[in-house]
């Protein structure tokens, strides 16, 4: 496995929770309705009259030790050594969302077909000019950024992520 | 492959670059980048601007086709106005395209009204019987008989005005709850429009204001996050939290319509604690010492007791805005849904005058200079609406002007209330409107009193409706246009940030129909108007109104990323008549800047800032900021709030909508999909009610049936929802909803008393009431 992973890393104080990598992720994608591959959430802090919020983004974070990777009973999903990216095969998918138990960030989806599909960081849509995937693109803040990063720092950044989820 | 990520990973990723906003450069693709990546897929990438909200100036986007169809967007980098982001609306817009709600064919009713039975007409023939009705009407009831609604300003807002114009009628029905009301507000205090520097100040209020939904990817969100990394301290003043004052520094959660209040008492604490500027007083203000003995009364104690805000706190912000180094108020929208609208933006105006704030350009502040009306923005082009041919006569005939007659046409052109227009078909007074074209606006469920309305568009001669899905009333319509999103239009041009740029087609029209603009031109012909509408040419009215510019409508093509505006020797954009000079601080000339009024009196008579305001004096208005309850409300109306004890009160922005559109969009209501009451966890539990459960709002004067969100940042004697909700989902299943009562329209629930629903000055429906809620 690389020491170099490419990982999302998300800028929650300039996150305007505009959903607009939400639903570029939706659009970009065809994803089907009612099932996201990306969300954003907001979440409270504090009580009446000290209270304030802040907003996380969340998809597939592409983990260092994923716990799908583990958790599949049918080795379905993978992580390629040499870019990090953790993909799903969903011809071997049998849909038993093992995989949904194990996920911390609550990522893996189960459309019309049962079977598991999440963020592939547009592996499977990139060509040769690809830039940042649209969830990137479109932010107007720049909350939410892809990078090649070392294993310790994309760690950093899953347990910041991680503490958004569970406060959400 | 993945060049620009390794562009990124050099730069180790960190939030303080050195582009404009402080952030690191956008990743949004260039022409070239979206041409190549469409060419990938075998699709094209055309240059365009999104037209999911909002009037000009709109984002600028690639539309990717494939095989015919509109398939996605992406954000255009070279675009000034949103460098390259998209916000959630602009992403889902080919959904909107092909949603199964939009109408395809021109529809003629031949049931009973509301029953929905219609006959497909063609254009022409629609065309055909609208000027044949208006012709009629004009004959026997005069030009003013006819009314055009138009809730805020909108990209063809201009074409509505030169039809009614050149028709004869002054009958523009603006909503009376948007923009112009501050316009008028500030004017007539300070002589023109102030803008919050952002960039400059230490201290910024954001006061009723929503600066991330409205327009996400331009630059006021931006420029908010950036003023916060900034570390200037930023005061929330909303009964509400959303993400926006989430970050703030100082949340000032007042009830809903009592910001009049809460600018009183802060002018209060100012003036006691001597926190004003005397120099800028002395030199630039009239009538400081008649304030000074007025404001007396209005001690934040008092101010504790009407705006719920702590007397502490609302002395603590005004010590802040009053000592700052230099501190903007950016006031929104929030403040013009109150019968004390006008006295609020007064005194919010006279806070910016008498703390000197208004005088610390380029250190921060508010800066006075151009205006919201018409005319604003980069180059100068020919102005569309002929106001040169107002006259005293037809500001005399309007039905129920938005502002008083002596103060009209304002900066829009002469306008009625959107609501009195409606109003004056079952009073009859001062004579029934016959026609009312709504192009682009619901009234059952974009403006008060929608019992009313629905008995006015019963009785109303004849309706029609111009939109591009169906609509909440079109069952009322005798005529229902549909027309093409501007992804089906290669026009009008935009105009930003000093260049100029041509619309592109993405798509052909989906049915028999066309633009709006080309509703106003091809109905302008029918009448017998053709000189005035290019007879019936959309490229001979580009061309027109580029001709100060030397281009052609071709030529603009010719750019399809925008032409600059520079060498073309066209002048900076000039403010919108009388709303004063573009200059920075230059007092000596904004304050004798000239109304929009037909005799051109000045906005400031002495010249100076009108604290006192002799010109509301004269008319018989207050000429010193008062404060007025709304019509219903906990301290006016204290026996009332026994039985409704809680203040409910509405949005106008969201995330995912514009106004009381796109419902029917299935990426956006996945976010919104239900009509949400925001109620705290302590007001939900003492009524026994749970996240998500039904329930029951009631009012003194309508109910509507909601669900619950349990929402810690609200104050827990107040309750708001988003307005705007009727729309079903097909996709998802979703039905509509009940105009009336049982349904989820706030609008039901509101007074519309005449002598207390309406500030009297400046329209300004309340958009409070008292409430009870229950599960349902």
């Amino acid at each position: 496995m690389s020491d170099e992973q490419f990982g999302f890393l998300y800028v929650k104080e300039n996150c305007l929770q505009c959903h607009g990598c939400e639903v570029a992720c939706k659009s970009w994608r065809n994803i089907e309705l009612d099932v996201k591959w990306r969300h954003v959430k907001n979440i409270w802090i504090g009580t009446y009259p000290n209270v304030i919020c802040q907003s996380v983004s969340v998809s597939c974070m592409h983990c260092v030790e994923p716990a799908c990777v583990d958790a599949c009973p049918q080795k379905a999903i993978r992580k390629h050594p040499e870019d990090g990216i953790v993909v799903v095969d969903r011809e071997t998918c049998i849909g038993c969302k093992a995989c949904g138990q194990a996920c911390p960030f609550g990522v893996p989806q189960y459309g019309k077909d049962n079977k598991m599909q999440k963020c592939d960081m547009c592996e499977s849509e990139r060509n040769s000019d690809m830039v940042d995937p649209p969830c990137v693109m479109t932010c107007p803040t720049q909350a939410l950024l892809l990078s090649k990063m070392d294993v310790a720092r994309k760690r950093d950044a899953e347990k910041s992520v991680k503490a958004l989820v569970d406060a959400a | 492959m993945l060049d620009r990520r390794s562009f990124l990973n050099s730069m180790g990723v960190s939030v303080c670059g050195t582009s404009l906003y402080g952030l690191p450069p956008f990743s949004a693709y260039t022409l070239n980048e979206a041409m190549a990546a469409a060419k990938g897929d075998g699709e094209r990438a055309i240059p365009t601007f999104c037209g999911m909200c909002g009037p000009s100036s709109g984002c600028g986007i690639y539309a990717f086709v494939k095989n015919g169809r509109f398939i996605r967007v992406s954000g255009m980098k070279e675009c000034p106005t949103n460098q390259g982001a998209i916000c959630a609306k602009g992403q889902a817009a080919p959904q909107w395209v092909y949603s199964p709600a939009r109408l395809k064919t021109p529809l003629k009713r031949i049931g009973a009204k509301g029953e929905g039975k219609f006959q497909e007409i063609t254009w022409n023939e629609a065309i055909g019987i609208i000027a044949e009705k208006l012709k009629e009407q004009k004959k026997k009831f005069g030009p003013e008989s006819l009314a055009m609604l138009s809730p805020a300003r909108r990209s063809y807002s201009d074409y509505m005005q030169r039809f009614l114009i050149v028709h004869g009628s002054p009958n523009y029905g603006h909503s009376g709850i948007c923009a112009m009301q501050r316009g008028f507000a500030f004017s007539y205090t300070l002589g023109g429009q102030p803008m919050c520097d952002y960039q400059g100040s230490d201290v910024l209020i954001i006061w009723g204001k929503q600066p991330f939904y409205s327009g996400p990817a331009q630059s006021g969100a931006r420029n908010y996050i950036a003023a916060k990394k900034r570390g200037a301290k930023i005061i929330a003043i909303k009964p509400s939290i959303e993400p926006d004052s989430g970050m703030a520094d100082i949340w000032v959660p007042l009830r809903p319509g009592t910001d009049a209040a809460l600018a009183l008492s802060m002018l209060n604490v100012i003036i006691k604690e001597d926190l004003i500027d005397a120099s800028f007083v002395e030199k630039y203000c009239y009538g400081y010492d008649k304030l000074r003995e007025h404001i007396q009364k209005y001690s934040p104690e008092w101010g504790e007791k009407v705006t719920g805000v702590p007397a502490k706190q609302i002395q603590e912000v005004a010590r802040i805005y009053a000592t700052a180094k230099g501190a903007g108020i950016d006031l929104g929208n929030g403040v013009e849904h109150a019968p004390s609208a006008n006295d609020a933006i007064r005194a919010v105006a006279i806070l910016m005058a008498v703390t000197g704030n208004l005088n610390r350009t380029g250190g921060g502040g508010n800066r006075l200079g151009g205006g919201m009306g018409p005319g604003g923005g980069a180059g100068s082009t020919k102005s569309v609406n002929l106001k040169e041919r107002y006259t005293q006569e037809m500001v005399d005939k309007l039905v129920g002007p938005e502002f008083p007659k002596v103060f009209q046409p304002f900066l829009e052109g002469t306008s009625s209330a959107y609501y009195r227009i409606l109003d004056s078909v079952l009073t009859e007074k001062p004579y029934p409107i016959r026609t009312v074209i709504a192009p682009g606006t619901q009234p059952t469920v974009s403006t008060r009193g929608t019992k009313r309305v629905i008995e006015a568009l019963r009785k109303l001669d004849f309706y029609v409706v111009v939109d591009v899905t169906r609509t909440a009333d079109m069952n009322y319509a005798d005529i229902v246009l549909p027309t093409a999103t501007v992804y089906e239009s290669d026009h009008p041009f935009e105009l930003m940030g000093g260049s100029i740029m041509a619309r592109s087609r993405v798509i052909d029209p989906l049915g028999s129909y066309k633009s709006i603009f080309e509703f106003f031109l091809d109905l302008g012909v029918a009448m017998g108007y053709g000189e005035d509408f290019w007879h019936g040419s959309m490229t001979a009215c580009m061309n027109d109104l580029l001709s100060p510019l030397n281009l052609t409508i071709d030529q603009v093509r010719e750019n399809p990323l925008g032409k600059s505006l520079q060498a073309s020797g066209g002048a900076p954009g000039g403010p919108g008549p009388g709303s004063g000079g573009g200059g920075r601080g230059n007092f000596e000339s904004i304050f004798q800047a000239k109304s929009s009024r037909l005799d051109g009196a000045p906005y400031l008579p002495q010249g100076k800032v009108a604290i006192y305001n002799t010109t509301f004096e004269k008319e018989g208005y207050n000429p010193l900021p008062e404060w007025r309850e709304p019509p219903e409300s906990v301290t006016g109306t204290p026996d009332l709030a026994k039985k409704y004890p809680l203040t409910l009160s509405d949005y106008h922005t969201s995330k995912c909508y514009t106004a009381s559109w796109q419902r029917n969009v299935p990426y956006l209501r996945e976010v919104q999909p239900y009509p949400m009451l925001h109620i705290h966890p302590d007001a939900a539990a003492a009524r026994g009610i749970k996240n998500d459960d039904w329930i029951v709002v009631e009012s003194p004067h309508g109910w509507m049936k909601v669900r619950a969100e349990l929402y810690p940042g609200i104050r827990p004697d107040t309750v708001m929802i988003l307005h705007g909700w009727w729309q079903g989902c097909n996709e998802l299943g979703l039905e509509d909803l009940p105009i009336g009562d049982g349904g989820a329209n706030v609008n039901n629930l509101y007074s519309v008393d005449p002598d207390k629903a309406f500030d009297p000055l400046i329209t300004a429906m309340s958009s409070q009431t008292l409430v009870e809620v229950r599960k349902a």
